[in-house]
């Protein structure tokens, strides 16, 4: 059978969007849904939106990826074009244990957009490309 | 947690419902029977389980009454009863430890979502639940089901599976390139619906009510008569822009990208009021049709019905469509004062220009946008102003638009360097009669930016990389002394059909082009003419290569067959007589600019004096720099890559104009 967890996450998103187009301030008609679907890592995600740590990097052919300021300072790169987070949390909770939709960076990237805070960072093609590939050397 | 942020307030809601969900199910099992307020309770049967993340999801069937007086052989599944999609929290399902067959109360507050594209609502936030216990029979049954321990499928999500948070482009996504034609499913033309009635109540001629009395009854039918001033393509939202291929451009093929940008055709209509909107349309492949468009649709009338407000924007949030707004203001005809009788029109040199507009759009499936375009046009309608570039490089404001005729001597994409917001800027060299026949006052060429909000049908690209050509530069904007193309701007091969002339010489350029000759005052990106002598070779940069005599193809390989020979792939032939090139790089002493040191990278075949040059240098292996020092070098076309005053040095690269 198909999944519904992700069609109604991406509804919901889609609702925050339009309500804070509409009024900039309808997010608390969706704080209970937030949490229902994403359940713990709704607040914290939001504390990532609140604190504007999320943000977008672009290169000049159009790639794009984003980079979130954790909690603890250190700076976490989510992918665009699947749901990838580089903490470990995503690694455990979503990748391991299949208990999560997204880590709270991912979801803050998605409040992000809909809601318009995210920072936007031009970088160049190379740079891009080392971001992608960080966390590899790291474990190398 | 940040004081007053939407973290904190979540948590605030959160501690609340927590209280409140513990204290009802105490509740419940103090009570130990069914609380009996039955208003918004909703009953359903689960008739399958799954879980997802923690969540638990029950496909369920919703039941009229509660069946707590019939016992579960009697509560038989009914065909006609409503599918609900119920969701559990990990909480909630491990309180009620639910399994097929089981019915469920839920109180509110619940939730419920219904998804587009899927028949089954979906309800949430279901923490009130509890399992209704049927009869004495079944509760012993419970007991040794209680005992083993139930499976329940788990759905792994795929991690490949994004979330979209663009309604249309959602819609959108299922049709890739076939956009280019379809514009005639969405928008009407008056010439293939003759027999259909225009207006099926009465057309209205104000934007503003339209928008006002949105969501009240009959809005949908209602219509309103505006003008078109401007057509134009504006790049799709973010999540889908087709990527590069990663193809880095040769020196002489300007052409970037061939996967054509996904773009959404635009209007900016006027109404009786003066009052402007941005009207978008649906997706195209490309913005070949563009040109098409404007000259079938510019000034004339259209009904618009049933439009989806996406944005009420205003003139600090969108400077690029509120320059455009200006570039109209004030209107040529006396427009209508909302309040007063519809006969009474006022003169418009008092009224202020706008700062809100209201962008729309069309609701999928719905035909919403009829063009008259066998009716004359508006009185309303401002064609763009066709300035003299001289004129323009005169102008005193900032973010002014404006448009113009001119001719594209060289094209140069801005790849190499990390330009800050653009994507994909291609830097046009430009003229134009009014400054090829006055000297010295202004520049005889001009550079004009496309940035890559700017869309460019492939048309243009591909004329331009042939031959010069002349283009028509619709509503570019000036500002800062710099001509910009940017969004809403719409480079055209063709003359638009009204466009006033204003005094502007729109005649071709007689004789040939000249280029400003280098001085101090060049600047970084641009292009001039040089002469001078060399003083110095710079022998590191020196290299030639052979290309084949048909393409032009820089990158021969040697034959498998016969190593002696070269093979050029794009032919797919091998090459028997290749060409030569040579490159080199020589520092010059130029007269108009003799305190910098100039440096220019020059190719063999462009410039032919210096070939022998070149020839000498690298094929002997000895040769006398005395005899090389002192040559003289003829006007030479140059790109300027550097310009700086400390130290002072220009770099330059010889090119050919188009």
């Amino acid at each position: 059978m198909d999944s519904t967890l992700p069609a109604v996450a991406e509804e919901l998103l889609k609702e925050i969007k339009k309500a804070f187009q509409d009024t900039s301030h309808g997010i608390d008609t969706f704080s209970f849904r937030l949490k229902f679907i994403f359940g713990p890592s709704a607040v914290p995600a939001l504390d990532l939106v609140d604190q504007h740590s999320v943000t977008r990097v672009v290169s000049p052919s159009g790639r794009t990826a984003y980079q979130v300021l954790g909690s603890s300072g250190k700076l976490y790169t989510c992918y665009s074009s699947c749901h990838f987070c580089t903490c470990p949390a995503f690694g455990f909770s979503v990748l391991q244990k299949s208990e999560s939709l997204l880590c709270k960076h991912i979801l803050a990237v998605y409040l992000s957009r809909a809601m318009g805070a995210c920072q936007d960072l031009t970088v160049s093609e190379e740079q891009l490309t080392s971001i992608l590939l960080a966390e590899e050397e790291d474990e190398g | 947690l940040c004081r007053g942020g939407l973290a904190e307030r979540l948590c605030r809601l959160q501690n609340r419902e927590r209280s409140a969900i513990s204290f009802w199910r105490h509740q419940c099992i103090s009570d130990a029977k069914i609380p009996s307020d039955k208003s918004g309770v909703l009953i359903v049967k689960i008739l399958e389980m799954f879980e997802e993340c923690t969540i638990q999801v029950a496909i369920c069937q919703q039941l009229e009454q509660s069946p707590a007086t019939l016992s579960s052989e009697d509560a038989v599944v009914s065909a006609g009863e409503p599918i609900l999609k119920v969701l559990f929290a990990r909480e909630t399902a491990a309180h009620l430890k639910s399994r097929p067959h089981d019915v469920i109360h839920i109180y509110p507050p619940w939730q419920k979502l219904i998804l587009k594209n899927a028949d089954v609502p979906v309800i949430m936030n279901t923490y009130f639940s509890q399992k209704v216990l049927l009869s004495e029979h079944s509760e012993t049954r419970e007991e040794t089901h209680r005992l083993r321990k139930m499976l329940i499928r788990k759905n792994i999500i795929s991690l490949a599976q994004t979330f979209r948070l663009d309604d249309l482009d959602g819609e959108l996504h299922q049709q890739p390139s076939d956009n280019q034609v379809d514009c005639g499913l969405q928008i009407h033309d008056n010439r293939d619906s003759k027999q259909r009635p225009l207006a099926q109540s009465a057309v209205n001629d104000s934007l503003l009510e339209m928008v006002e009395s949105q969501g009240a009854v009959g809005w949908r039918e209602a219509q309103v008569r505006v003008v078109i001033q401007r057509v134009y393509c504006l790049p799709a939202k973010e999540g889908h822009r087709s990527h590069v291929q990663g193809k880095k451009p040769l020196c002489a093929t300007p052409i970037v990208n061939s996967d054509p940008p996904n773009v959404r055709l635009c209007l900016l209509v006027q109404d009786a009021y003066g009052m402007f909107s941005e009207v978008q349309l649906q997706s195209l492949g490309s913005a070949d049709d563009v040109q098409q468009y404007c000259s079938r649709w510019e000034g004339k009338f259209c009904c618009l019905a049933g439009m989806k407000i996406l944005q009420r924007t205003t003139r600090g949030r969108t400077l690029g469509l509120f320059s455009l707004i200006d570039s109209l203001w004030p209107p040529v005809v006396p427009v209508k004062v909302p309040g007063q009788s519809q006969d009474s029109e006022m003169t418009t040199t008092n009224l202020p220009p706008p700062s809100f507009c209201y962008i729309l759009t069309v609701q999928p499936g719905e035909m919403h946008v009829e063009v008259d375009e066998e009716e004359q046009i508006s009185n309303l309608y401002q064609p763009p102003a066709v300035r003299g570039l001289k004129e323009i490089l005169q102008i005193d404001g900032c973010n002014e638009r404006c448009s113009f005729w001119a001719q594209v001597l060289y094209l140069r994409l801005q790849t190499k360097h990390s330009v800050p917001v653009n994507q994909r800027e291609i830097w046009l060299f430009v003229t134009d009669s009014t400054l090829q026949n006055v000297a010295h006052v202004t520049p005889r060429v001009v550079a004009v930016s496309v940035t890559a909000s700017c869309v460019l049908s492939t048309e243009i690209t591909e004329a331009l990389s042939v031959a010069s050509r002349r283009v028509f530069f619709k509503d570019a904007l000036w500002g800062n002394g710099r001509i910009i193309c940017v969004e809403r701007t719409v480079p055209l091969l063709q003359k638009p059909p009204l466009c006033s002339a204003a005094g502007a010489d729109l005649s071709e350029l007689t004789g040939p082009v000249r280029l400003d000759e280098l001085d101090s005052t060049t600047q970084t990106n641009s292009i001039c003419a040089l002469r001078g002598t060399v003083v110095g070779v710079n022998e590191s940069t020196a290299f030639s290569w052979p290309t084949c005599n048909r393409c032009g193809n820089g990158k021969l390989e040697l034959c498998p067959q016969d190593r002696d020979l070269l093979y050029c792939n794009q032919c797919s032939e091998v090459v028997t007589s290749p060409v030569l090139k040579m490159q080199l790089e020589v520092f010059l002493s130029c007269p108009s600019r003799s305190q910098s040191t100039v440096r220019v990278k020059v190719w063999h075949k462009m410039s032919f004096g210096l070939f022998v040059l070149i020839n000498m240098l690298l094929s002997l292996q000895s040769y006398e720099v005395q005899s090389v020092l002192g040559k003289e070098v003829g006007l030479l076309n140059c790109y300027v890559h550097s310009a700086t005053s400390h130290p002072n040095c220009v770099a330059l690269e010889e090119i050919v104009l188009l």
